[in-house]
């Protein structure tokens, strides 16, 4: 069990990290971005590409896949976003879906259907934590994840741009007054988001096997769940969020795992975390704006 | 008897107060007006007695019935039409499809009879149709009746919901400021046209309205609401000289009309 | 109350059959008070009788072009018609829901999944003819449908769509997955009925179907079931004070768009005559959102097509497979943002002059005004 506790709550810090993104595009756009996911696949494939094919060190192929994951986020804001500025939020919505889509389909082009693996960037023996052996990989996971949630902490509170970017998404009117350009901070938002993506991406990458769309497939929708549970707006809740539902998921599999009446019994459990929380307290349970 | 008759009606939204101790009774063939300065709780009091809000205390009694608790949708089946202020049609679609629309409750088929186009959806449909063809000459709108809603003038879209409201058949019309955004010449007209359509469909009527003079010449009693609660109530002279009346909402507004 | 009218259903007759001198005068009041912004109205000429004749000889032979296209095409393509045919049905679907209705509905391949798995088990397993299977399948689907429509009530726009996204990705890795209902990873067997197993005779099967279902919509498009779920998509308050029952016209566009989506499933499935859960994924999903938004939600001719063109587009062109999911995610873009009336707004003046209009550029049409950019919170 302790094992499966383990294993939650790291999946659950990638959640935590995705939901911080959706959490930042629903504060600037007002819009679920069911693309999150999709920019940590790609991500994560810029990274095998110039790590595994182009025989770069571990830190640059990282840091040029997340540069190049930003340049995408970038692009989509423009091309996509901004066309759909004062369009119905559904509409947008329906929008970064395409945007996964053609994202999930350009992989399926480059790469091809079949599964790649990339290298871990530690190597090493497992370090022992709760009697539970743990790669060096998932710890880094961890550590990484725990500092950029602080380092956004700090930004989003005491920073002019990150106080900036939580303005526009709560006064508009007022900030676009105080002279600061929503359109700008948009690009910005979707940019960052794209970032964080990114950065989830690569992370996750040397632990399991690449193909197209894996990241929409498996850490989608308990990210979503994780920004839900965390009240759509707040970003702290949405980490915090992201490990109660990795929990919930390790526990889900620990119980229910073997079952052969119901396949997917974690997934089942997010799901029905994500309906309760909605039709029961949809504000979120840990979420305060901020 | 009152064909309207609410008591101590009072609603709270968390801290706010939006309606308090409020009572009100509107009289067979009364054209009864609701007056009171912006945010005094008028359009919210119309939405105690449609069933939109559940009043937190009072009772609201439409003829014999009790109908606090019941949905919007069976209220209106008592009899009771309602226009909104800023016009409760559909406004992406025609007029004709409006007058359709608004005859829902008449219109006496199944959902699958319909579904399935059987011939008593098809028969009922014409009937409707005629209908709604009847009540929009009558308004002088006929012509219009294949434009869509929203390319219509403002003031020619107010009188096609007046239009659609008829076509539904009430005894009893709640109005919210039918007069917003017309012309004097146009509020003039339409006063003529109330007291015309009381005289034919026995109408009984609640109106929100800011036009004064309008006030003045139609209706038979005047409420005055200010701030949730009953400022006064009389017939419209005496509320036009309301010293409280004259100060909280005429005064600001209306002090040369 | 003895002063009530007497003859309550037409009350204009009355007014207009007995005039009074002086309440004449009050309309007169009224009409030119208010002739001063009236626009003035163009009466349009209808065709000649030469021009009905081409509009509807035009239309019976595209109509009949389709129906007979099947006999002139070989087994392969047959079977592309069928699978073309079922993607209409299932477009249908989605059009009641998020076309009509305003409701989103990501999760669209878990109804289909419903029917299709429910008819394939009728028929293997409880070795009951298609015809039931069918009819159980759309019973399931409306379930299904109607499941989620209880949710709606409490949820919508953005929320709704979430739910309706984890709803499919639920039903597909665990629902689908039991192996005692659906035969689990290796599926469910669902034998094509005696009588149509050729591909020829499928495809007029699905004719069929397809027929009677699009006549059932556009029966519900002009009753009140339909105008009362316009009402609700455009304005909740209004249409309550109508008299529409909100909750119930909700629940009922769930159900019925259910109907829909439960008997493509079963055509879907005894059209390849086996039914694998890893079928009916988000992909999937994704693709008949964006074939009815590039036809034209709310349109029935361009959700006809879009739904075709997606269905028979990756077959047709099956050697550039690698790029027809790609293209098609990219239309949808396209369409979002440049002509959310989608396939029907550009063939608007097409189907304004079948129905007795001179053919004039473009513009927008009364279907898109009704149904236009409909997905809406």
């Amino acid at each position: 069990m302790k094992q499966f506790l383990v294993l939650g709550v790291i999946n659950g810090a990638v959640y935590g990290l995705l939901a911080t993104g959706l959490v930042l595009v629903y504060k600037g756009a007002r819009v679920f971005n069911f693309a999150q996911a999709e920019f940590g696949t790609v991500a994560a494939f810029f990274a095998y590409w110039l790590i595994e094919k182009q025989h770069l060190p571990y830190w640059a192929g990282d840091l040029l896949a997340i540069l190049g994951i930003a340049i995408v986020g970038f692009l989509v804001e423009r091309l996509i976003v901004r066309p759909l500025f004062t369009a119905p939020r559904v509409t947008l919505l329906v929008a970064t879906a395409g945007v996964a889509l053609v994202l999930i389909q350009l992989q399926f082009i480059i790469v091809g259907a079949n599964a790649v693996q990339i290298g871990p960037a530690l190597r090493g023996i497992g370090v022992n934590i709760l009697d539970v052996v743990v790669s060096p990989q998932r710890l880094l996971i961890f550590g990484v994840l725990v500092i950029l949630g602080l380092g956004m902490g700090y930004f989003f509170s005491r920073t002019d741009l990150g106080l900036a970017v939580l303005a526009t998404s709560q006064e508009p009117v007022a900030t676009e007054l105080a002279g600061i350009g929503t359109r700008r901070m948009s690009s910005f938002i979707w940019t960052f988001a794209a970032v964080l993506g990114g950065i989830a991406g690569v992370l996750l990458a040397p632990t399991g096997a690449l193909f197209p769309g894996f990241m929409t497939i498996t850490d989608l929708l308990p990210a979503f769940t994780a920004a839900v549970v965390g009240g759509i707006t707040s970003l702290p809740g949405a980490f915090l969020g992201g490990l109660l539902i990795g929990i919930t998921q390790g526990l889900g599999e620990f119980y229910f795992g073997s079952s052969t009446i119901v396949r997917g019994a974690a997934n089942l459990l997010v799901f029905a975390v994500l309906v309760l929380v909605l039709l029961v307290r949809p504000k979120g349970l840990i979420g305060r704006e901020a | 008897m009152s064909v309207l008759e609410v008591r101590n009606l009072g609603i709270r939204f968390g801290g706010l107060q939006a309606l308090a101790e409020v009572d009100i009774d509107v009289r067979e063939w009364e054209i009864v007006g609701l007056i009171g300065p912006n945010g005094a709780g008028k359009t919210t009091f119309f939405n105690c007695v449609m069933g939109v809000y559940k009043p937190t205390t009072g009772t609201v009694q439409y003829r014999d019935e009790q109908v606090v608790g019941r949905p919007t949708h069976e209220r209106v089946r008592l009899g009771i039409g309602r226009t909104f202020q800023n016009i409760g049609l559909v406004k992406v679609l025609p007029v004709m499809e409006n007058m359709l629309i608004a005859q829902h409750a008449k219109a006496r088929y199944g959902v699958l009879s319909g579904l399935l186009g059987l011939r008593a959806s098809l028969e009922q449909e014409k009937v409707l149709k005629d209908n709604a063809l009847e009540i929009l000459d009558f308004m002088g709108l006929v012509d219009y009746r294949n434009a869509v809603v929203a390319s219509l003038p403002y003031g020619l879209q107010k009188l096609t919901e007046i239009a659609a409201v008829l076509a539904s058949d009430p005894e009893f019309l709640l109005l919210d400021e039918p007069t917003s955004g017309m012309s004097p010449e146009e509020a003039h007209a339409f006063g003529d046209l109330l007291l015309k359509l009381r005289t034919e469909l026995n109408l009984t009527v609640l109106m929100i309205e800011h036009h004064v003079p309008l006030v003045v010449r139609v209706c038979d009693y005047v409420y005055c609401l200010n701030f949730g609660r009953l400022l006064a109530e009389g017939r419209p002279e005496e509320i036009r000289r309301h010293p409280e009346v004259v100060a909280a909402y005429l005064g600001e507004e209306h002090a040369t009309a | 109350m003895a002063v009530r009218k007497k003859n309550r259903s037409k009350p204009a007759t009355e007014i207009v059959s007995v005039p009074d001198v002086e309440e004449v005068d009050a309309i007169e009041e009224v009409r030119e008070a208010f002739e001063a912004p009236m626009l003035p109205v163009r009466a349009e000429p209808g065709p000649t009788f030469a021009g009905w004749v081409a509009r509807r000889g035009l239309l019976a032979a595209i109509i009949f072009g389709v129906l007979l296209a099947p006999q002139f095409v070989d087994n392969v393509r047959e079977n592309m018609i069928s699978f073309a045919l079922v993607y209409v049905v299932i477009g249908l679907s989605i059009n009641i829901l998020i076309g009509y209705a305003g409701q989103i509905s990501l999760g669209h391949q878990a109804f289909v999944g419903v029917g299709a798995f429910t008819s394939a088990y009728i028929v293997s397993n409880s070795h009951l003819s298609f015809w039931i299977g069918l009819a159980l399948a759309g019973l399931t689907g409306a379930g299904a449908a109607l499941l989620l429509g209880l949710v709606a009530l409490r949820l919508r726009g953005l929320y709704l769509a979430l739910i309706t996204l984890a709803y499919g990705f639920v039903a597909q890795n665990s629902i689908f997955n039991i192996p005692a209902l659906t035969g689990g990873g290796a599926g469910a067997e669902a034998p094509r009925p005696a009588g149509f197993t050729g591909n020829m005779a499928f495809v007029y099967l699905c004719f069929i179907i397809l027929a009677v279902l699009m006549y059932v919509d556009w029966r519900l498009v002009r009753s009140k079931v339909g105008r009362a779920i316009f009402a609700i998509r455009e304005n909740e308050l209004a249409a309550a004070s109508f008299g529409i029952n909100v909750t119930a016209y909700k629940l009922i566009a769930f159900v019925i768009s259910g109907v829909f989506a439960g008997i493509g499933g079963s055509l879907f499935a005894h059209r390849s005559t086996v039914v694998v859960s890893a079928d009916f994924n988000f992909a999937l999903a994704l693709t008949f959102v964006l074939m009815v938004v590039v036809g034209g939600l709310g349109s029935r001719v361009g959700v006809f097509i879009g739904s075709a063109f997606f269905a028979l587009f990756p077959l047709i062109f099956n050697r550039f497979s690698k790029y027809t999911g790609l293209i098609g995610a990219l239309l949808l873009l396209l369409t979002l943002t440049t002509f959310p009336g989608g396939i029907a707004q550009q063939i608007a003046p097409i189907l304004r002059w079948f129905g007795g209009a001179p053919l004039r550029g473009h513009g927008k049409s009364q279907v898109i005004q009704s149904g236009g950019a409909g997905v809406r919170p």
